[in-house]
C-alpha cells in the first residue's frame, strides 16, 4: 500500500515512513476499512498466555487483521505482578511509539494499589475501554445457602465463618467481596477471602465446596450454570441478565454494581495525530462485524468507551478500587510476623553451617583439592556479562554471538575462526527461529534498521 | 454413544489424510518446542490460535493435541543428552537419563523415554475416555488440606534424593525453600524478600532455577575441570537402541509411572513435578538395585517419563468435564474451544460426544505419530553428544539465554540465570545435590499456601488435616515413607546380630 512496504523494508522507528503513513492515515480515516490503517501494530498483553488480557490481545489481533485494519498485528506478552511490570515497561521504553498498544483493565488498578506501583494507568494515554464481564456470586448446588439472603445473614452473624473463594488477592473478585461487605455493613477487613492464583484453581475450589461461596467472572461459570452444577446467588450487573436465573445484587438490597472491564492504552509522548490514528483504528475495529462476532463467542460485553470519557471513568474506578483495597487491608500490614519464613531462614542457616563443617572435615581427612581452571570460568563469566549488557543496545544477534564465541573459547584454544563462524550462524539462526517462525520479537538494537 | 462406538466414530472422523497431516505438523512442532528450553506448549498454541481460525475444529484440535503431547516428548531429549531440562516435568528424567547418556546409553534412554511416553499417553488417553466424569468428581474432593498433605508426601519422598550427605542435601532443600519465599504472598498480597525489585514480585521462576542450576552450572563445571572425561561411544547394536535387559527393566516402570501420573494430573493443581518425582521415588524404592540410581538406572528414566505424559493427559480431565483449566496450556485450549463456540464443562460429553470422541481418537493418533517420529530420531539426537564441546556448550548457553528471555521478555531474568548458574557450579564443586533445591522451590510455596488456606477456611482449626479422610490418609502415607526404610533397615540388620 505504501512505498515503504513495496520496497520490502519493515519499518518501525523511521520518522520519514511514519510521516508518510500519517498522511495516509488521514486519507483512509474518511473511508475506514477500505485500506489498512497500520502496516504493523504491536499489542502488548501484560500477562502470560492464557489469561484474560492475553485473550483480549489475541482476539483484537484477529479482529484487526480480518477487518483489514492492521496488516500485521503482533501480540507480545510481558507478564508479571498483576500487569504492573508490563505497564512500567510500556510507559518507560515505548515512550513516543505510535504503533503499540497495551491491554489493561480493572485488575491492573488493583495491582497498582497492592504492589504500590510508582507507575499508574494515568501515566499512559487512554484510548478506549473495550469489554466488560459481570461477576457472579455462586455456590455448588449442594450448598446450604439457597439465596443471597441466606448467605448474607450468615455473613453478618459471623463474618469470618464465610470463606469467599476467587482469583488473586487485589483482583476483581476480592474487590467485589469487599464492596459487598461494605454495602451490608460488615467491615471489609473481616472478609475471609481465599485467593487462588489461576481461574481454574479457584473454579475447582468453588465447585468442590472447599469455600463457602465463590466469586468469578460470569462467563467462567457459564458451563456450570448450563449444567446445573452451581447456583448463582447474585450477579453484579445493574439489570437482570438474559439466560441467567439470578437476581442482581442491587435488587436484593446490596447497593453494588460492578464489572471487570478491559481497556487499551497508548504510550506517553505520542503526538495528537498518532493518538487520533490509534483511536481511529480501534474505532474501526469495534464497529467491525469480526469484532462483534468474536465478542459473542467469548461471551464478553461490548463496553466501548473512547478517549477522555474513558479517562474520566478509569480515574473514578481507580479511586473506588484504592478505597476498597485500603479497607480490605490488602496493602496495609507490612512486616508482620511470618513464622514460616523464619523457619525456612533458620533451617537454611543451620544446614548451611552443617554442610560447611562437613565439607571442611572431608577436606581435612582427604585433602584432594579439586583443581579448577579459572581462565575458562572467567571467559564464560565475561561472555554472560557482555551478553546481558549488549543485548539491549547492540541487539540479540551481536550479544549471542559474543556469548557463544567466548564460551567456545573457554573449551577450546585451537579454532577461533571456526568458533566465530558457528557463533554467528547459531545466533542469526536462533534469531530467525524466534523472531520469524515463533513470532517472538527479540531486541534488535543497532541492527534494528536492517531486520 | 458407547465407548467402542464412540472410539470407532472418532477414528472414522479423525483418520483422514488432511487430519493426519495436521497431526504430523502438530507433533513435529510440539517436539521441536519441547526441545527448546523455556518455550512451552502454552505459548505455541497461543501463537497458532489465530492461524487456525479458518480450520474446522477437528483439524485444529488434532494439531493442538499433537503440540501438547509432543512438547512432553521433546522435553526429555535435552534432559538426557545435555543435562538441561527445559521443562519442570523433565527434571527427574535428567538425573539418571544424563548419566546413561554419558555411559554411552543415550539412545537407550531416549528410546525408553519415547516408548514410556507412548505407553503412558495411550493408556491415559483411554482412561480419559472411559472414566473422565467420575474422576473429575473425585478431584473436586481435594481441598487445601489435601493439597497440603500431598505436598508433605512429596517432601517425604524427597528424602530419598538428598544424597549421601544429609547436611548437604538438607541445605540444598532449604535453599530452594528460601528462594520460594521471594515474591507476593498469595494469601495476603504482601511482597516478601523482593527487595523492591518489581520483577521479583511474582517469585523466582522455577524454569530459571532449573536451567541455571543444570545447563549453566554444568557448562561451567565442564569448562573448569582440567581433565575432561570423555563420553563413552554409543552402542547401537541392540533392538531399537535398547538391550533385552533394558526392555525387561523398562516395562513395569512405564505402567507404574502411568498409574502415578494420570490421577495426579487429574487434580487441578497443575505442574508435573510431583508426579514425576513420586514416580522416581517409587522406582528407586522398588528397585532391586537402588544403588544404581543416580548413576544411570533406566527405571529412573522410564518411570518419570511415563508419569509426565500420563499427567499431561490427566490435565484434560478437569478441562473437558468441568471446564477447569489447571495449566497455562489448558487455559489456552479452553480459549480455543471458545473460539469455536464450544464450552467445555459437565455437558460437553453429552451434548458434543462427536467432538469428544474425535479429540480422543486424534490424541491417540498423535501419540502413534510421535512414536514414529521420535524412535528413529533417538539415534540421531544421541549423536549430539559428539559435537565438539566448544560448539555444543556455546549452543546450550545461547539457547538457555533465549529460552529464559522469552519467559518474561526480561534481561534481568537472563542475569538471574547466570547468577543461578554460578550457584549451581559452586554446589557441584562442593558436592551439594541440585535436585532438592528445585523441589524446595516448587513444593515449599505449595505447602505453605495450602496450609494457610486450609487454616483460614477452618478459622484456625488445625484438626482439619486429621479429620478430613483423604488428608489424613496422605499424611499417614508420608509418615510411612519416612519411617518404613528405618524399620526395614533394622529388620535386615537384626539377623546378623
Amino acid at each position: 500500500m505504501c512505498a515503504a512496504s513495496e520496497g520490502g523494508i519493515v519499518i518501525r522507528r523511521s520518522n520519514v515512513v511514519r510521516a508518510s503513513l500519517l498522511a495516509l492515515a488521514t486519507l483512509t480515516a474518511s473511508n475506514a476499512g477500505a485500506q489498512p490503517h497500520f502496516e504493523e501494530l504491536r499489542l502488548i498483553a501484560p500477562a502470560a498466555p492464557g489469561g484474560g488480557w492475553d485473550q483480549t490481545a489475541r482476539v483484537m489481533q484477529q479482529a484487526l487483521q480480518r477487518a483489514g485494519i492492521v496488516t500485521t498485528p503482533i501480540v507480545e506478552n510481558v507478564p508479571g505482578a498483576a500487569g504492573t511490570i508490563g505497564l512500567a515497561r510500556f510507559v518507560g521504553s515505548e515512550r513516543g511509539n505510535g504503533d503499540v498498544l497495551l491491554v489493561s483493565g480493572l485488575i491492573m488498578l488493583g495491582g497498582i494499589v497492592t504492589n504500590e506501583s510508582p507507575v499508574t494507568l494515568a501515566d499512559a494515554v487512554p484510548i478506549a475501554r473495550l469489554t466488560g464481564e459481570y461477576e457472579a456470586l455462586a455456590v455448588p448446588v449442594a450448598s446450604p445457602f439457597r439465596t443471597l439472603e441466606d448467605l448474607l445473614a450468615a455473613f453478618k452473624a459471623d463474618p469470618e465463618s464465610i470463606s469467599w473463594g476467587g482469583g488473586s488477592v487485589g483482583g476483581s473478585d476480592q474487590i467485589l467481596a469487599g464492596l459487598v461487605a461494605a454495602a451490608v455493613g460488615v467491615e471489609p477487613r473481616r472478609v475471609n477471602y481465599i485467593g487462588y492464583s489461576g481461574g481454574g484453581e479457584a473454579l475447582a475450589a468453588i465447585l468442590g465446596g472447599q469455600v463457602s461461596v465463590g466469586i468469578n467472572g460470569l462467563a467462567e461459570f457459564a458451563a456450570q450454570i448450563d449444567a446445573g452444577a452451581v447456583r448463582v446467588l447474585a450477579v453484579s450487573s445493574a439489570e437482570r441478565l438474559p439466560g441467567v436465573d439470578a437476581p442482581t445484587l442491587r435488587e436484593r438490597g446490596v447497593d453494588v454494581e460492578f464489572e471487570n472491564w478491559r481497556s487499551i492504552v497508548a504510550p506517553p509522548g505520542i503526538t495528537a495525530e498518532e493518538r487520533a490514528r490509534l483511536a481511529a483504528a480501534i474505532d474501526a475495529m469495534v464497529r467491525s462485524s469480526e469484532w462483534r462476532d468474536l465478542l459473542a463467542r467469548y461471551r464478553w460485553l461490548d463496553r466501548y468507551l473512547a478517549g477522555d470519557e474513558f479517562a474520566t471513568f478509569a480515574a473514578a474506578e481507580e479511586r473506588r478500587v484504592r478505597a476498597i483495597l485500603r479497607e480490605l487491608g490488602a496493602s496495609s500490614t507490612r512486616g508482620a510476623a511470618d513464622p514460616y519464613a523464619a523457619f525456612v531462614l533458620a533451617g537454611l542457616l543451620l544446614f548451611g553451617v552443617a554442610a560447611a563443617v562437613a565439607v571442611r572435615r572431608e577436606r581435612q581427612v582427604a585433602p584432594t583439592r579439586v583443581a579448577l581452571a579459572w581462565r575458562p570460568l572467567a571467559l564464560i563469566g565475561a561472555g554472560a556479562a557482555l551478553h546481558v549488557l549488549l543485548a539491549e543496545s547492540l541487539g540479540f544477534i551481536v550479544a549471542a554471538t559474543v556469548l557463544f564465541w567466548l564460551v567456545a573459547r573457554a573449551f577450546d584454544t585451537r579454532h577461533p575462526t571456526r568458533d566465530a563462524v558457528c557463533a554467528l550462524g547459531v545466533a542469526a539462526g536462533s534469531y530467525a527461529l524466534f523472531a520469524y517462525a515463533l513470532q517472538l520479537p527479540l531486541p534488535t538494537g543497532a541492527l534494528g534498521a536492517w531486520l | 454413544m458407547g465407548t467402542l462406538d464412540g472410539l470407532a466414530y472418532g477414528f472414522a472422523n479423525a483418520l483422514t489424510l488432511p487430519n493426519l497431516l495436521w497431526a504430523l505438523l502438530g507433533t513435529t512442532l510440539g517436539t521441536a518446542i519441547g526441545v527448546l528450553p523455556g518455550i512451552g506448549p502454552a505459548l505455541t498454541v497461543a501463537v497458532l490460535l489465530p492461524v487456525t481460525f479458518g480450520l474446522d475444529p477437528v483439524s485444529a484440535f488434532i494439531m493442538f493435541g499433537g503440540i501438547y503431547y509432543g512438547a512432553m516428548y521433546g522435553g526429555s531429549t535435552t534432559s538426557i543428552l545435555l543435562n538441561t531440562p527445559g521443562e519442570t516435568g523433565a527434571i527427574a528424567t535428567a538425573i539418571d537419563g544424563h548419566q546413561m547418556a554419558r555411559n554411552g546409553r543415550g539412545a537407550a534412554a531416549l528410546t525408553t523415554a519415547a516408548l514410556g511416553s507412548f505407553v503412558a499417553g495411550t493408556i491415559a488417553t483411554l482412561a480419559l475416555a472411559l472414566f473422565a466424569p467420575a474422576l473429575a468428581s473425585v478431584a473436586l474432593e481435594f481441598g487445601p488440606a489435601e493439597y497440603f498433605a500431598l505436598a508433605i508426601v512429596a517432601f517425604a519422598a524427597v528424602t530419598a534424593l538428598l544424597g549421601p550427605s544429609l547436611a548437604r542435601g538438607l541445605f540444598s532443600l532449604f535453599l530452594g525453600l528460601a528462594l520460594g519465599l521471594v515474591g507476593i504472598d498469595q494469601l495476603t498480597g504482601q511482597a516478601r524478600f523482593s527487595f523492591g525489585i518489581p520483577q521479583l514480585l511474582d517469585g523466582i521462576d522455577v524454569v530459571i532455577l532449573v536451567i541455571g542450576l543444570f545447563a549453566v552450572g554444568e557448562t561451567l563445571h565442564q569448562a573448569a575441570r582440567r581433565s575432561r572425561d570423555e563420553t563413552a561411544p554409543v552402542q547401537l547394536t541392540t533392538f531399537m537402541g535398547m538391550s533385552r535387559d533394558e526392555w525387561r527393566r523398562s516395562w513395569k516402570p512405564w505402567l507404574r509411572g502411568t498409574a502415578i501420573g494420570f490421577p495426579l494430573g487429574v487434580l487441578p493443581m497443575g505442574g508435573s513435578v510431583i508426579p514425576t518425582f513420586l514416580s522416581y521415588f517409587a522406582e528407586k524404592r522398588l528397585s532391586a538395585h537402588p544403588d544404581e540410581f543416580g548413576h544411570g538406572a533406566i527405571e529412573g528414566v522410564a518411570g518419570p517419563e511415563a508419569a509426565n505424559n500420563a499427567s499431561t493427559a490427566g490435565v484434560l480431565v478437569p478441562l473437558l468435564t468441568l471446564g477447569v483449566p489447571s495449566s497455562a496450556t489448558a487455559a489456552i485450549l479452553l480459549a480455543a474451544f471458545q473460539q469455536y463456540g464450544l464450552q467445555p464443562g459437565p455437558l460437553l460429553f453429552s451434548t458434543r460426544p462427536d467432538l469428544v470422541w474425535t479429540l480422543i481418537a486424534s490424541l491417540l493418533i498423535g501419540n502413534v505419530m510421535l512414536l514414529v517420529l521420535n524412535l528413529p530420531l533417538a539415534r540421531v539426537w544421541a549423536r549430539v553428544m559428539f559435537l565438539p564441546k566448544p560448539l555444543l556448550f556455546g549452543g546450550v548457553l545461547v539457547l538457555a539465554s533465549l529460552g529464559v528471555y522469552t519467559l518474561n521478555r526480561s534481561l534481568l531474568d537472563v542475569g538471574l540465570l547466570y547468577a543461578v548458574g554460578a550457584l549451581g557450579f559452586a554446589m557441584r564443586v562442593l558436592g551439594i545435590p541440585l535436585v532438592p533445591a528445585v523441589l524446595g522451590l516448587v513444593l515449599g510455596p505449595m505447602a505453605e499456601q495450602q496450609f494457610r488456606r486450609a487454616a483460614a477456611i477452618s478459622e484456625g482449626d488445625l484438626t482439619v488435616f486429621a479429620t478430613r479422610p483423604i488428608s489424613a490418609a496422605l499424611l499417614a502415607a508420608a509418615a510411612l515413607i519416612l519411617i518404613a526404610p528405618l524399620l526395614l533397615k533394622r529388620r535386615r540388620r537384626a539377623p546378623h546380630e
